[in-house]
């Protein structure tokens, strides 16, 4: 193979890579992001912790009557550390030891769309928070 | 440059559409993939992330490879198999890849025949074959990317309705991947079904891919 064909192999390589969300460096923020919320949250950070949360899911926190400050802190969220990552495109899926969360990527950066989750096969998880 | 134009109309023209079409897609893909967006709480991305995205990948892809498997088809299945009366074809009776002769090749090449053509063995092979290869690899590569960007944004979906993301093997074998293929393959299909059989009995004055206008139904393998 010649240097222009590898060039070229490389290049189909990385832009496969690039759509399937291999090459993400976008983990490392997702995981931050919910680090700060469970920290907000056993902090007894509310505000801070609603911050942390996408619109809908600040809202859906609201629903019960409840502000979302009161709401977020009354969850009995497990937690725990961060055993694995995965990103694709927009949205990111970070499992705890006890827990699995989900986020989607605003402008400002990610958010917790998702959290005190338990699967339910191929279903959609059940979450304490959501939106 | 004028020369040029009018010499190459055909093939500009459809690198024109194919263009406009293009970038036409892009735009209304794009609007249509912000309204979903917004519907589920998620955030607008702008044109230069929509057309980097598996989203619009993997719906350029999906078509790509059935164009190029509808013409890998129709080169290979008119090598051995023919429609009486469809300038599509070649005549009854000449099924298969004909003589040295016929195709002019080897030593019976013509003095501006192809290099490739003149030479013998694996080059001549591989020439002989050549326009059937292309077509058959860029099906692949186009199906295979299909299916990479494909599971991007099947995943993307999944994590947004909090599921669990698949894998490659997964999504190649899902419901997803086999109904965005298998609509794509039936159309192609049935287009070339089309055109084989509709040109038996109908015409397009001028069009090479007609039979001139008084040639008799039942006549095979003639171009106006």
């Amino acid at each position: 193979m010649n240097t222009r064909s590898t060039l070229a192999a490389g290049a189909a390589l990385t832009s496969l890579l690039a759509l399937s969300g291999c090459a993400s460096a976008d983990g490392p923020a997702a995981e931050r992001a919910v680090l700060r919320f469970y920290a907000a949250v056993a902090g007894g950070q509310g505000g801070q912790a609603c911050s942390l949360l996408t619109p809908e899911a600040a809202e859906g926190l609201r629903a019960a009557g409840e502000t979302c400050e009161q709401a977020v802190l009354a969850l009995a969220l497990p937690g725990g550390d961060v055993t694995g990552t995965r990103v694709w495109g927009d949205e990111a899926q970070v499992r705890l030891a006890r827990d699995t969360v989900f986020l989607h990527r605003f402008t400002q950066g990610w958010l917790v769309r998702g959290a005190g989750c338990r699967p339910r096969g191929d279903l959609p998880y059940d979450c304490e928070v959501e939106g | 440059m004028r020369r040029f134009a009018k010499d190459n109309a055909l093939s500009l023209f459809f690198l024109l559409l194919f263009a406009l079409a293009l970038a036409g897609q892009s735009v209304a893909g794009n609007a249509a993939y912000n309204e979903r967006q917004r519907a589920e709480g998620g955030a607008a991305v702008s044109w230069p992330e929509y057309v980097t995205s598996s989203e619009f990948a993997v719906d350029v892809a999906e078509n790509w490879q059935s164009e190029y498997l509808q013409f890998l088809l129709f080169i290979m299945a008119t090598v051995w198999w023919v429609q009486r009366g469809s300038p599509e074809s070649k005549k009854p009776g000449d099924e298969g890849p004909e003589s040295d002769e016929q195709q002019k090749v080897g030593r019976h090449a013509d003095p501006d025949s192809p290099a490739w053509a003149k030479a013998t063995g694996l080059r001549q092979t591989l020439y002989g074959n050549s326009l059937g290869t292309v077509m058959g690899l860029v099906f692949l590569l186009s199906w295979l990317a299909q299916s990479v960007a494909g599971q991007a944004s099947r995943n993307s979906e999944r994590l947004a309705r909090l599921q669990d993301p698949v894998s490659w093997g997964e999504y190649v074998t899902s419901a997803d991947f086999w109904n965005r293929t298998l609509q794509n393959w039936q159309s192609e299909f049935l287009a070339v079904l089309s055109m084989v059989v509709l040109s038996i009995y109908l015409r397009q004055r001028g069009s090479p891919e007609s039979k001139p206008v008084g040639t008799p139904h039942g006549a095979t393998d003639v171009e106006g």
